[in-house]
């Protein structure tokens, strides 16, 4: 049943996603609700009030701060565990969808949602990850990118950078491996590293 | 299977998408019929590049022929054909159910795989009622307030119009009527509310109520998208619409904004013809082989 008021929904419906998502799935679910319910967004100005908007961004937080803290998480799970821990999800995740949805869908190759108020600089790359929970080394592994440069990354220390060309590369797989939009996370971090340079 | 493209503003590419989109269909084998049911401005031929048709419904309706199939026009393309004359389709449908109901069984018995109705722009009841009584109802949106904004309204309507169908008592029925109005006295602003609501008068009909809405699902094209933000723009409605009606809108796919769409519109040729390589014809044609899956 998913016709309940934002207050009696789970987290996991307040985010759309399973209460089995990874902190990958569950980074990615709160970056698409900020972008749908902030204050400017032409999807909800017509059907919500401003009020309701404030409402379903706090609760948008709050199940975010829950869900991505893996011990608040066990801790929501065992006190809502008709809905959220042990039994599959009324709704909300993308996996859920009617059959002929699921035989229609179409795939949105490469689509990721951004953020639009965040900036992907070192600082907030190294955020996310251990937000989810992701060792740097991991991330090493999966991108076959040298410990000690994604180190640099995240720390901003441009000068011990790779070329441009190798950066760019890099930056990509990284925010690929954090399930982030790669096209933004590669804009916002050169420009960051421009304005640096310039000063 | 009965497609209907509906919702929001005139000029967002109803029509264009059911041409195109009934091409690359017939074009995969499958028999199609497209149905002209733009009340304002029925010109589903134009797109197709045909002159306006000489047979309509009109000849069904006023008995001039004994069967629907007698008035579909045939098209240069294999596999394709058109039914003119909306204008009398929804008047008549206006009218009564019943000729309503008669028409709709004589559309399904049409020898057809797939049969596309452009319903065109408006809320009438009769829109409405062709657009639940399909298999799949269809939203054609542009990545604009008002056209967002229209498409929410005539999915309200539907949705509510649905809803009333499908409970009993008289009392719920009423309620579903003043909930439509966004300023009713009863203070009714969602779905959820009016479930609320009902609950105290009918806990049958609030129950059905709920059940409407978890199998009603109403499919989403985005047209004319210019950006990767535009088209993140499509799941925002889908999650607006799941927070507000309860309801799991399928978004089935966008098309991009692409000059050569005018450009075929003006040459009366259609798109998927005349340049199937161009990005918007591309979109048009993914979107029309998800729906060819369906079958």
């Amino acid at each position: 049943m998913v016709m309940k008021s934002i207050k009696d929904q789970t987290y996991y419906e307040i985010l759309e996603v399973s209460p089995t998502a990874t902190s990958k799935e569950i980074q990615r679910a709160y970056e698409h609700a900020k972008e749908t319910f902030h204050a400017d967004s032409m999807a909800v100005y017509s059907l919500f009030s401003e009020k309701e908007v404030k409402e379903i961004q706090e609760a948008i937080e709050a199940a975010y701060g829950v869900l991505m803290d893996e011990a608040s998480r066990r801790s929501y799970d065992q006190t809502h565990s008709q809905t959220a821990g042990g039994q599959p999800p009324e709704k909300p995740s993308e996996t859920q969808v009617a059959p002929r949805e699921r035989k229609t869908s179409l795939s949105f190759t490469g689509l990721s949602f951004n953020a639009e108020v965040e900036h992907y600089r070192g600082r907030e790359l190294k955020q996310v990850r251990e937000k989810m929970g992701i060792e740097l080394q991991t991330v090493s592994k999966e991108t076959k990118i040298s410990l000690k440069i994604l180190e640099s990354l995240e720390e901003e220390e441009f000068e011990k950078l790779p070329a441009l060309v190798y950066l760019k590369g890099f930056l990509k797989s990284y925010a690929q491996s954090l399930g982030l939009d790669p096209q933004k996370v590669t804009e916002d971090y050169l420009q960051l590293m421009g304005e640096a340079k310039k000063k | 299977m009965i497609w209907t493209i509906g919702g929001g503003k005139g000029g967002s590419g109803k029509s264009f998408i059911t041409a195109n989109m009934g091409i690359c269909l017939s074009r995969l084998g499958i028999r199609v019929v497209l149905i002209d049911a733009d009340l304002g401005g029925a010109n589903l031929h134009t797109f197709l590049g045909i002159s306006p048709p000489a047979l309509s419904l009109s000849d069904f309706i006023k008995k001039r022929v004994s069967h629907l199939h007698e008035v579909l026009i045939p098209t240069a393309i294999p596999n394709l054909q058109l039914l003119s004359g909306a204008q009398d389709l929804l008047n008549a449908a206006d009218a009564k159910s019943v000729q309503k109901r008669k028409l709709v069984r004589s559309i399904q018995s049409l020898e057809s795989d797939t049969i596309l109705v452009d319903l065109g722009a408006g809320n009438s009841t009769s829109v409405l009622d062709f657009f639940l009584m399909s298999d799949g109802g269809i939203l054609v949106v542009t990545p604009e307030p008002t056209s967002i904004e229209n498409t929410y309204r005539f999915l309200k309507s539907a949705f509510y119009r649905r809803l009333k169908q499908s409970v009993s008592s008289s009392s719920v029925k009423a309620l579903i009527d003043e909930a439509l109005d966004q300023k009713n006295e009863m203070g009714i602003r969602t779905p959820h509310d009016l479930v609320k609501a009902a609950m105290r008068m009918d806990e049958g009909d609030a129950q059905r109520i709920i059940e409407e809405a978890g199998t009603f699902h109403p499919n989403l094209i985005l047209n004319q998208v210019r950006s990767k933000k535009d088209i993140e723009i499509g799941f925002s409605i889908r999650s607006a619409c799941l927070k507000y009606f309860g309801i799991h809108l399928h978004y089935l796919g966008y098309v991009v904004y692409d000059q050569d769409v005018s450009n075929s519109i003006r040459r009366r040729r259609p798109l998927v013809l005349e340049n199937s390589r161009s990005r918007a014809a591309q979109c048009v044609t993914e979107i029309a082989s998800k729906l060819a899956d369906s079958h």
